[in-house]
């Protein structure tokens, strides 16, 4: 038995956390709330360079062909400084869906320029008013002589301003489940969309409506079969949200590092404040949950790449577990830093935007509460 | 990552499972082995199951094979708790003696003390308890007052101690007393081995809230102790007493997997109880909880498995198992909480008018708030991980 990462493993983390010290860690997202996308752009560019975007690609493609595990490290790390952008979509779900259902065509397109760093994924999915459900996917798609128009709006699609290409939900037959609906790349670059941006309570994550207007892509744009979308995004939501979850370590890792250290040095009455129990309690219910959910991660991760039996339920669960546990434990350091906690000079606040952020995002937790279910066989 | 079993693990596996096969009680795991949990014949029944398992060379497998253990693996451990939980065994009567005094004699005591107890608590021959706590002395153990005063080669011990369990079956005491009055009170106590057997020592059941009467007060008036049976040195029991809390420690895995067997029998009943003549598991209310519930626990056997892994690489375990502890006891309470609650009220019979299960859920739902305070309090256990894993200050008055 060994659960842990390996050795190269925890070396590749050292040098991704030495790379986002040097840039200042959670500086770059700061700066990507004011507007300034391009010191993000750079960083970007400088993680890619150090493998973190070719990791998960196979070798074929350009990629060092590595697995599952090998992205928790940059995760986790990238996590600590709620790094911006759209690294997860990208690796975490573009690059398995391109490996598995992908074209030869479709690989050879995007892979190697997701390796190199110079493409990047985005998923638009929820429609105005509308929820996670397949009945609530609209936007049609329409297919003659292999052009597919498009028809509809997409909302709270996350950072197309930094996307290469768009994972696009499209119902292409009529019915009002997951039949029928088909998952469509489609390229920034060829068609013209139109973008309103949507004002984001996590302002390291940008949002918006994108409207598609008789929008044509080739229906080799497809990914996997038409029709039997709905399942493709499933699978590779599995591999999504493992990796979500050891995103979200990163950050509770990085907020219970913080309250500990500011209890150690905050004094009132005479004593660090670490000493009171009401206090110095919450941080361990805190460093509780920070494990709780780094051992659900790590097996999540593990069940992905070894394609475990039990992956759905470890998965699903892990997903649920990370999620709230990051609202509580961001929510609580708040509380601990006091008056400071709720000012916006620390970091305090953007860890808790980004647990709402990621409450819902791509499923609602209660139908990951019933996928859970469902996949114990209850 | 690796989360398999060497063959050579599972070869100790099916060995285990031979042995259990051929040597548990006679319908045992039909769940037809009732007695009574206060009766001589309880005790007698537990104390046989004590003796077959050192025959079987089964007692104590992580001991060394010159003590009678196999030199378990830390691994072999894993497995020897699977399967043991897996059959529902015996619970063991010399948990104290097995667990914790035979490997702090290995320790600390001497060749004589070695050759004198330790055969005696592998076999069963000797049932040891633990007397630590005191009515004024709980979380803060070095507040105790018990007192042993020196008089010749021997020394006459009088006080008070409190919720000893199995102190009614045992025949020696792991006893901590004040020997000096000093200025720091970690210094001044020593640690005897004390034969209960004895005049000057009368125990007296306490009534637990489940109605069990597993633990005592002991009463200790002019109580005779000799030199000899002394652990460690006088004047310096802390360091006797920490060491026998470490090895309290290692009994938590055990606890884990208990935990797993625990919550597949909750969806069990979930399945069984009917809302509206649909299984309650169909409930969206109920199927949340038990996600809730199922995540948790999953979650505290990867930790006990990650802390597991950190072990076999140190080669020592660290302070993680006062995490192990509070996250399973914490969730044991909330599982028997949920049992009680989903069967509606109906849940408030037990004994035998208990609607499932023989009264299961009631008696581990009342047994399972002193699994929150036994071997140190939840409370206690986050002062711990405070300090220890995350390097805040010491909690005040120590
Ligand atoms: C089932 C069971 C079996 C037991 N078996 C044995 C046995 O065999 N031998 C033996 O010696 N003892 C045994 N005990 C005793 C057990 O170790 C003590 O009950 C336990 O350590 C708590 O001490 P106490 O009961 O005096 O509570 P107290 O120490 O009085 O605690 C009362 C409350 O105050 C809290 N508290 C105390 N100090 C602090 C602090 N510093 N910070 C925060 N909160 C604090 C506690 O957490 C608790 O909530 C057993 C107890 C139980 C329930």
């Amino acid at each position: 038995m060994d659960f842990s990462l390996n050795q190269e493993q925890e070396m590749f983390r050292n040098y991704v956390r030495k790379y986002l010290d040097d840039v200042g860690q959670t500086k770059v997202a700061r700066e990507f709330t004011e507007g300034n996308t391009s010191s993000f752009q750079a960083l970007y560019a400088g993680l890619a360079e150090l493998g973190c975007a070719s990791v998960n690609v196979s070798e074929e493609n350009g990629g060092m062909g590595l697995g599952q595990l090998d992205l928790v490290p940059i995760l986790e790390e990238t996590g600590r400084a709620l790094l911006p952008g759209l690294y997860l979509e990208t690796n975490a779900l573009a690059v398995p869906l391109l490996e598995r259902f992908g074209t030869e065509e479709q690989k050879a397109k995007y892979l190697s320029a997701i390796a190199s760093g110079e493409h990047t994924f985005t998923v638009a999915w929820l429609e105005p008013s509308g929820n996670y459900k397949p009945s609530n996917v609209k936007l049609s798609g329409t297919l003659q002589d292999d052009v597919l128009t498009l028809n509809g709006v997409k909302s709270l699609v996350p950072d197309v301003e930094l996307a290469n290409s768009l994972l696009v939900l499209v119902r292409t037959s009529e019915g009002q489940g997951a039949e029928g609906i088909s998952l469509v790349i489609v390229d920034c670059d060829d068609v013209s969309l139109q973008v309103q941006p949507q004002k984001n309570m996590d302002e390291t994550r940008l949002l918006a409506e994108v409207t598609f207007n008789n929008v044509q892509v080739s229906s080799q744009q497809i990914l996997g079969t038409i029709d039997h979308g709905w399942d493709v995004l499933q699978e590779g939501l599995l591999s999504f949200n493992a990796a979500l979850c050891s995103s979200i370590v990163g950050s509770m890792e990085k907020i219970v590092e913080t309250a500990v250290e500011y209890a150690n040095i905050r004094e009132q009455f005479n004593q660090p404040i670490g000493r009171f129990q009401a206090i110095k309690h919450r941080l361990v219910d805190m460093k509780m949950d920070l494990e709780t959910a780094r051992s659900l991660a790590y097996y999540a991760n593990w069940a992905i790449e070894s394609d475990a039996a039990d992956k759905v339920e470890a998965v699903s669960s892990a997903r649920l577990f990370a999620t709230e546990a990051f609202i509580k434990v961001a929510s609580q350091s708040i509380q601990i830093h006091g008056g400071i906690g709720f000012t916006e000079e620390i970091d305090c606040h953007l860890y808790v935007k980004r647990a709402r952020f990621y409450e819902n995002y791509l499923g609602s937790t209660q139908q990951y509460y019933e996928q859970a279910a469902v996949a114990l066989g209850w | 990552m690796d989360f398999s079993f060497t063959k050579k693990e599972e070869q100790f596996r099916q060995e285990l499972r031979t042995w259990l096969e051929a040597n548990l009680p006679d319908g045992w795991l039909q769940g037809e082995v009732q007695l009574d949990k206060e009766s001589k014949e309880y005790e007698l029944f537990l104390r046989d199951w004590q003796k077959k398992l050192y025959e079987g060379g089964w007692a104590a497998i992580a001991w060394p094979k010159q003590y009678g253990g196999r030199n378990a693996t830390l691994m072999e451990e894993i497995v020897y708790q699977q399967e043991m939980v897996r059959v529902k065994a015996p619970p063991l009567i010399n948990y104290v003696g097995l667990h914790m005094v035979a490997p702090t004699l290995m320790q600390i005591g001497t060749e004589e003390q070695k050759e004198k107890y330790i055969e005696k608590i592998i076999t069963g021959e000797e049932v040891w308890c633990q007397g630590y706590s005191e009515p004024n002395a709980g979380s803060d153990v070095a507040a105790i007052q018990t007192t042993a005063v020196k008089d010749g080669d021997r020394w006459i011990i009088n006080g008070q101690k409190v919720w000893t369990s199995f102190g009614h079956v045992a025949d020696r005491c792991f006893l901590i007393t004040r020997t000096s009055r000093l200025e720091k009170k970690h210094k001044g106590i020593t640690v005897f081995l004390l034969d209960m057997h004895q005049p000057g020592v009368e125990t007296r059941p306490i009534v637990s809230m489940d109605g069990q009467k597993d633990f005592n007060e002991v009463y200790l008036n002019d109580a005779i102790a000799y030199d000899a049976e002394i652990i460690g040195q006088v004047d310096e029991g802390w360091k006797v007493i920490i060491a026998l809390l470490m090895h309290e420690r290692t009994g938590i895995g055990g606890q884990v997997f208990t935990l797993e067997q625990q919550f597949n029998d909750l969806v069990a009943l979930a399945k069984e109880l009917n809302d509206e003549d649909e299984p309650l598991i169909k409930n969206p209310f109920i199927r949340k909880t038990m996600v809730d519930l199922y995540t948790r626990s999953r979650g505290s056997l990867l930790n006990y498995y990650r802390n597991l892994t950190k072990q076999l690489k140190n080669g020592h375990p660290g302070a993680e198992s006062s995490m192990d502890k509070l996250l399973v006891s914490e969730l044991t309470k909330e599982l028997f909480a949920q049992a009680i609650s989903m069967q509606g009220h109906h849940g408030v019979l037990w004994k035998e008018n208990a609607l499932m299960d023989r009264s299961y859920w009631q008696d581990n739902y009342l047994y399972s708030f002193g699994q929150t305070i036994g071997g140190g309090t939840s409370e206690i256990q986050k002062n711990t991980i405070a300090e220890r894993i995350l390097g805040l200050p010491k909690d005040m008055g120590r």
